[in-house]
């Protein structure tokens, strides 16, 4: 099955700060709950884990990340996951265009969207939570990347190791909470 | 006491034909004292847990079984690799095609089987499976059978896209498996080229799987010391699946003891042979130690023996008042990644040509073209396995299209094209001779039954009503069946014939003990069997035990599919009783010395005519047929076997009618009444019948408002738990009304035809008929199964009926 991203976030730095934030992988999945990099294979090509649980499975993906297409002209790129849960019962693959405009000298906009494919369990018994889990992944990551350029502004994220320790499942609890809200407003919600 | 009643409780006391005897099966059944493939522990036994894929379609780059190697209880884990030495990473199907044992380089559909993992516990062995490392690269998968064919469609089975054929004809497209046709095609395009009336309708039949509510499973267990290898295993087809396992081994047949035991529901989805018995069975020869494997819920309905999934096209020609010119009809059959649908040498859709249904259609051209897709192999499933469900959907969906196309009451259009009692044995277009029919009879006692005139005047006073909450339907279904497969000139699973057998013993106290080629899955064979033999030989059916499923102690069969086990292994039953009655008969002679001639038969004892105070009891007969005082010549001994090979299949038939009430609103179908004629012939334990009738009619049910197996673009399965799977419940099952008329088979030794399947095949297109009825009138003429509440409300809603 296949989920649609899209986010905006208004980010308050300039656009070449965020920029930088965006080209640094190991960062940029520090953002993302549950995410890390392990290894870097060469420039453009990572390899990393994502836990996540979706409803009542919790599931531990690895994989490999590449990075394409960076244009710094236009600020963008695009990233392409793939990987496959440690236990062999899904997989799971992510495309990803992101971008940054800058609104003024001082702030900017991250832009990003894509598409999530699931492939076995995650899919079958995941069909009904995946797309509100996926709003919630992408509003933490969010959250997270502001807060990272807010938190580090002079930091110069050339040198690797991310500032993010263990890997936590992602969202677990709150994750669980965010999705079952967002599932009844959907529910109640007039089309 | 009067003769008469003597006679009568004489016969009473046999429990023969006819009568309602409980199910000799039912008192271990109910005290939960079943013996199923999952009851049994052997010394040693290890067990196998099975790998699967996460994708549909994919490359296998590589398998790491290192971390489950190393967790404790593993034993070992099996692959392709492994497997190939022995060559029995792949196999050869019923179908033709072979099929990955253990996917070997590419996976085909979502949880195929990869590897399997043995351990010394079940759990460990889950565990295992979780351990293992594969490195999939994932592959555009095929998934809607109408792209399979398309120039630029990925390539799936490139270990055949070389093959010319599949033994079933030309290949036009490497994911071709074959096109079958049948009938005139040049006589039928002409009918409709001047027909008055022609009418074309496409009809899903989407893919299901029967859901038995135990999963497939064995217990391997192969003896080094002496070479003898016993498979305790889920099938219905012990003897056959002896024979595969003899042809894939090379273990000498008389060697291997293949050992059903009770079933607990089969509905065709036992009849392939899965990798699973096959990993299971070489672990077991490579280990030495018995191994179990056991399927769960969800492997059972993502990977084994779906049904269905024809995608048909329906035409019909005929004159202004309904009379059938010319019939065409063609499918799409999806058969997923591997063709293991059973296809009898020459007939690779089995019985589809049967589509004619009960009327007498000249012109008639019918094609079947088979693709592979990625999903799970199958299709020999669901209470009617040859593609006969799918051909009885068809015609009597297109009898109604028709109908409503010319304007002519949907009970009225089949009486027209009924094919008349007096024209049997009836001869249809496509060349099955239906054997014996009653159909105009059948249809009146059903309309009278029901107040068919009332129930169509209530529908137009509810549509000429605006404030009604729901809509009427009324569903009409007049099917003819075809089963008890069959004439060995017709019908055979890899090279050998479908006949059947049995085995009779008579023990000198009169007991017997009779063992069949079939394998009862809850169809009650113990009593039915029972009591052709009680009523044959006079014996009482509560000394009469009988054994299926041992093949080390039955004669050699084709198992119990089909509704072929009264057609043809009741038929076994009946000429084995026979000949041992010949031979009591002889007996009697010589014991009363009178010539046989003077003999006659009454209930329970052989009589000398015009003497009634001179006579042996069957009892006797047994008894002295174990000593010396027999006619000169003869052995001891009072024993038969019989090998069946049917002349004709048999062709049961059924009227049904149904009525619904759909809430506008919310597009629930409440079925208000369902009633269920059916024609089976001579009836053997009415009970049985009656209870074969309710399981048929409730699957049907469950088919045709909610069963469905639904996959997302890339092939994931989307339905394949009890969460999202329909198994009606005792709260969703409507009440069934059956009704009965006797019309005997004339080739068949007792007159009997089958039932188990009529009530599933002749059930489904009664309740879409009844659904779309209720839309009729709103110019709709068809609708997809399964009618949910969600897609029936999407009907209403397209049409402005949930509008208040």
């Amino acid at each position: 099955m296949k989920v649609p991203l899209s986010r905006t976030v208004a980010l308050a730095v300039p656009a070449e700060r965020a920029w930088t934030l965006l080209q640094d992988v190991p960062g940029v999945a520090a953002c993302m709950p549950g995410a890390k990099i392990t290894e870097q294979v060469d420039a453009a090509h990572y390899k990393g884990v994502v836990a996540v649980k979706v409803g009542p499975a919790s599931l531990s993906f690895r994989g490999e990340i590449e990075v394409q297409d960076v244009n710094a002209g236009s600020r963008s790129l695009r990233l392409l996951a793939k990987g496959t849960d440690t236990t062999g019962g899904s997989g799971a693959s992510m495309a990803l265009a992101a971008r940054i405009e800058a609104r003024d000298a001082a702030s900017c906009t991250l832009i990003g969207s894509g598409e999530v494919s699931m492939s076995g369990k995650a899919a079958g018994f995941g069909a009904r939570m995946m797309s509100t889990v996926a709003d919630q992944v992408i509003g933490q990551f969010a959250a997270n990347f502001a807060a990272r350029l807010q938190a580090a502004p002079e930091a110069a994220p050339a040198a690797g190791a991310p500032a993010a320790a263990a890997v936590q499942p992602l969202g677990a609890f709150g994750l669980f909470w965010g999705a079952l809200k967002a599932w009844l407003r959907a529910l109640f919600a007039r089309p | 006491m009067t003769e008469t009643a003597e006679l009568q409780e004489r016969a009473q006391k046999l429990d023969g034909m006819g009568t309602s005897l409980l199910r000799k099966e039912d008192a271990r059944f109910i005290r939960g004292q079943g013996g199923y493939v999952d009851d049994i522990k052997l010394p040693g036994m290890i067990f196998g847990a099975i790998v699967r894929s996460p994708y549909a379609h994919a490359r296998i780059k590589g398998i790491d079984k290192s971390k489950a190697l190393a967790c404790p209880g593993v034993l070992a884990v099996l692959t392709a690799a492994d497997l190939k030495p022995v060559k029995l990473d792949w196999m050869p199907t019923v179908g033709g095609d072979v099929q990955a044992v253990l996917a070997d380089e590419k996976v085909h559909f979502q949880y195929q089987e990869v590897a399997m993992v043995l351990a010394a516990d079940r759990m460990a062995a889950y565990d295992g499976v979780a351990l293992v490392e594969v490195d999939y690269e994932e592959l555009p998968a095929i998934v809607d059978p109408r792209k399979a064919l398309l120039p630029d469609a990925p390539v799936l089975r490139e270990d055949i896209a070389d093959k010319k054929d599949l033994t079933h004809g030309p290949r036009t497209h490497p994911n071709h498996i074959f096109t079958w046709q049948a009938g005139d095609k040049a006589a039928a395009d002409a009918a409709f080229q001047g027909a008055e009336v022609t009418v074309r309708e496409e009809i899903l039949n989407p893919r299901v799987h029967p859901c038995p509510l135990e999963t497939c499973g064995c217990v391997a267990s192969f003896n080094k010391a002496t070479g003898y290898l016993t498979l305790f295993v889920t099938t219905q087809i012990p003897h056959l699946l002896r024979t595969v396992l003899a042809m894939l081994s090379g273990i000498p047949e008389s060697k291997i003891r293949v050992v059903g035991g009770d079933i607990g529901g089969g509905f065709g989805n036992k009849v392939p042979v899965y990798p699973g018995y096959v990993v299971a069975t070489v672990a077991s020869i490579v280990t030495g130690a018995p191994v179990k494997w056991i399927e769960s819920r969800i492997d059972n309905i993502s990977t084994t023996g779906f049904a269905r999934d024809y995608h048909c096209v329906g035409e019909l020609a005929a004159d202004r008042s309904g009379r059938i010119k010319g019939l065409r009809f063609a499918a799409l059959a999806d058969h997923g990644a591997f063709n293991s649908h059973v296809s009898a040498t020459k007939l690779p859709a089995g019985l589809f040509s049967i589509c004619t249904g009960s009327y007498a259609i000249p012109n008639t051209y019918c094609r079947v073209d088979a693709v592979f897709t990625n999903k799970a192999p199958g299709g020999v499933a669901y209470r009617c396995s040859l593609r006969v469900t799918e051909a009885v959907y068809l015609i009597e969906r297109m009898m109604d299209v028709l109908a409503q196309k010319i304007g002519v009451d949907k009970a009225e259009i089949r009486r027209r094209n009924f094919v008349k009692s007096e024209q049997f044995p009836y001869t249809t277009g496509f060349g099955w001779t239906l054997d014996s029919g009653n159909y105009h009879a059948a249809l009146d006692k059903v309309l009278e039954a029901v107040d068919y005139a009332g129930l169509r005047r209530e529908q137009a006073a509810r549509r000429a009503d605006p404030k009604s909450a729901t809509l009427m339907g009324i569903g009409i279904s007049t099917f003819t069946e075809i089963v008890g497969a069959g004439p060995t000139k017709v019908c055979d699973i890899l090279g050998v014939g479908l006949f059947d057998s049995c085995d009779i013993r008579v023990h000198p106290t009169g007991a017997v003990i009779a063992r069949l080629g079939t394998m009862s899955q809850g169809q009650g064979h113990a009593t039915t069997y029972s009591q052709i033999i009680a009523t044959e030989l006079g014996l009482p059916a509560s000394d009469i035990v009988v054994e299926e499923g041992d093949t080390d102690k039955a004669p050699y069969g084709a198992g119990t599919w089909g509704s072929r086990s009264t057609p043809v292994s009741g038929a076994a039953t009946a000429v084995a009783a026979r000949k041992i009655k010949d031979k009591a008969k002889k007996i009697a002679a010589h014991l009363l010395e009178v010539a046989e001639g003077d003999l006659e038969w009454e209930i329970d004892l052989f009589k000398a005519k015009g003497d009634p105070s001179r006579f042996k009891t069957m009892k006797e007969i047994c008894m002295v047929s174990h000593t010396g005082n027999l006619p000169a010549g003869m052995e001891q001994g009072l024993n038969a076997v019989a090998y069946y090979d049917p002349p004709n299949l048999t062709f049961p038939f059924g009227a049904y009618l149904c009525v619904v009430d759909v809430d506008r609103y919310t597009g629930e179908v409440k079925v208000r009444r369902f009633y269920a004629l059916d024609d089976c012939g001579t009836r053997i334990n009415p009970m049985v019948i009656e209870g074969q009738i309710h399981g048929g009619l409730t699957e049907a049910f469950a088919v045709a408002l909610g069963q469905q197996i639904p996959f997302d673009e890339s092939g994931n399965h989307l339905g394949n738990s009890l969460m999202d799977y329909f198994l009606p419940t005792a709260a969703e099952t409507p009440t069934w009304e059956t009704d009965h008329t006797v019309t005997p088979c004339p080739h068949h030794p007792l007159g009997a035809k089958g039932v188990a399947e009529s009530p599933h095949v002749g059930g489904i297109p009664c309740f879409s008929n009844a659904v779309i009825d209720a839309f009729a009138h709103l110019g709709v003429t068809h609708m997809d199964m399964p009618h949910s509440a969600y897609r029936v409300w999407q009907k209403c809603h397209e049409l402005g009926l949930d509008r208040r």
